[in-house]
């Protein structure tokens, strides 16, 4: 099948960048987006012309690496799928399709539609990490963490870090992305000791780069990991919880 | 985690292949900072300095504020229902709230606290809508998401909506509460500290067709900005528990649709004749 690519290019973060116009003439349904960008720098190399630069890894949807802007919707149209995993079955013969990097103010282009995501690193290590002495393992149930616990915490440790919450918000918010990590933290027995002190870190942090949340829900459409739009409620809860709290629990 | 990313393959064959990079050594990259190039960044220049107001406060104003304005609505739709009681009880009801806990307040005092709790209200939701909207966009950069889902409509317009209302605002307290010539109807009869003619003032206003015009387009656009805000709500006041939400979404549902009906029902009553 004939897919036109508009695609964003951009030489650094200086810009400013351009859309180019390919053709990939032997796309395939089963294809990812992902694939169609390397079936396209292929075609490039054997031209002799410069490679599309994208990021990927695990191209299994558990990294975070991949992501690129598909028509407007970061990773493309299938909701909760990371790019890796985008099929091109959707799309038909001679369809147009427009590739761009994830847009936000915290992400600046390095090239083409590599970003650079350290605005979420920083958030991670300003408090979304254990900084307890936790000694030796425990004994089985010397921690009580029910059944129900256990599995909120897990489904909102699935979060990968890919960043296209950020990149689907309106107000560029980061809500979906620290919501689940404090969410997860919270839950568990030894994590949650730090629960307020991390709580005033990770959002004083967050603000910094990203905007506020207005309940748009875009984020938790686009998510990967399928991180539920309670995540966003976290953000407040938890920095509420620390006010009322005191300091540091 | 996004892994560092090298300065791509052009600067890989300008600069020389030393593990540790010196400053003369050093890649460089149109648009980078050297500093946080050297660590895998391109930047570490971050979008705001810490602000004085952090976000979530202002989003804690708004959504108590937002969440004041709704419950007076609710007790504001109750009081208009009267209308449909006949002029003689709605009129005793309008001079009542001039009255109310008399003689412990003075005439009007459960008013005046109203207003003043109100225009509070306003100008803190106001002033943090402004601040928000700012960061908002510093935050989503200069290449904004197009082409969004209808089911973002309420919420990308709150600021339209907004206005709309504040405009509402100023033109019904002028049409029915300070009686403005020009604004209100011809036949506006200020109350008395004996009596009230709220019931004529307001039948003579809707019977405008323009004026009810608005206030049926205030009344939706209201629902819209109700619908979306205390959704909002929601989330500002942190409520996670999957029953929580359930029930607070449909209490809030449930309030912007009764303010709604309730409300809209008085202008069509009068244009139709029903209210006279």
């Amino acid at each position: 099948m004939k897919l036109t690519l508009d695609v964003w290019r951009q030489d650094n973060p200086a810009g400013p960048g351009r859309f180019e116009t390919y053709e990939v003439l032997d796309a395939t349904p089963e294809m990812s987006v992902v694939e169609l960008l390397d079936r396209l720098n292929e075609q490039l190399v054997e031209t002799g012309a410069e490679p599309v630069a994208f990021e990927s890894d695990c191209r299994e949807g558990i990294c975070g690496a991949c992501g690129v802007t598909v028509d407007d919707r970061p990773h493309g149209a299938q909701p909760n799928t990371p790019s890796c995993h985008q099929r091109l079955a959707r799309y038909t013969e001679g369809q147009r399709i427009r590739i761009e990097p994830l847009r936000s103010g915290a992400y600046p282009v390095i090239r083409d539609l590599v970003v650079d995501r350290s605005a979420l690193d920083r958030v991670i290590t300003a408090g979304g990490h254990v900084a307890i002495n936790a000694g030796t393992a425990p004994d089985a149930d010397a921690a009580a963490l029910d059944f129900a616990a256990a599995e909120m915490a897990l489904d909102f440790a699935a979060c990968i870090g890919c960043g296209a919450c950020v990149a689907a918000c309106p107000n560029g918010a980061a809500h979906l992305f620290v919501g689940s990590k404090l969410a997860h933290l919270a839950a568990l027995p030894t994590t949650k000791a730090e629960r307020g002190k991390r709580a005033r870190a990770m959002i004083s942090e967050m603000e910094l780069d990203f905007g506020p949340c207005s309940s748009y829900g875009e984020c938790a459409d686009v998510c990967p990991a399928g991180i539920p739009l309670s995540a966003i409620a976290v953000v407040n809860k938890e920095r509420l919880r620390a006010v009322l709290r005191g300091r540091n629990t | 985690m996004p892994s560092p990313v090298s300065p791509g393959p052009q600067a890989a064959t300008t600069t020389a292949p030393t593990p540790e990079p010196t400053p003369q050594g050093r890649a460089t990259l149109p648009g980078a900072e050297p500093a946080a190039l050297a660590a895998g960044r391109v930047t570490d220049t971050r979008v705001r300095t810490a602000p004085t107001v952090p976000s979530w406060v202002l989003k804690l104003v708004m959504a108590v504020t937002g969440t004041i304005f709704a419950l007076f609505l609710l007790v504001h739709m109750f009081g208009n229902l009267k209308v449909f009681t006949g002029a003689e009880h709605f009129n005793e009801y309008a001079h009542w709230l001039h009255t109310i806990l008399e003689p412990f307040l003075p005439w009007n005092g459960v008013l005046w606290i109203l207003r003043v709790v109100l225009s509070i209200s306003l100008v803190a939701h106001v002033v943090a809508a402004v601040l928000l909207k700012q960061r908002a966009r510093r935050s989503r950069g200069r290449v904004p998401r197009k082409r969004l889902p209808l089911k973002t409509f309420a919420g990308r317009n709150m600021l339209v909506t907004g206005i709309v209302l504040f405009a509402f605002i100023v033109f019904h307290l002028l049409d029915l509460t300070v009686g403005t010539p020009g604004v209100a109807p011809a036949s506006y009869t200020a109350g008395t500290t004996e009596a009230s003619f709220a019931y004529q003032n307001l039948v003579a206003s809707f019977q405008r067709p323009a004026a009810a015009a608005f206030y049926i387009v205030a009344l939706l656009t209201l629902f819209l900005h109700l619908a979306h805000g205390l959704v909002t709500v929601v989330h500002d006041l942190g409520m996670t528990g999957r029953r929580t939400r359930a029930v607070a979404f449909a209490a809030g549902g449930a309030l912007a649709l009764a303010i709604l009906l309730g409300n809209i029902l008085i202008p069509v009553a009068v244009l139709t004749g029903v209210v006279k």
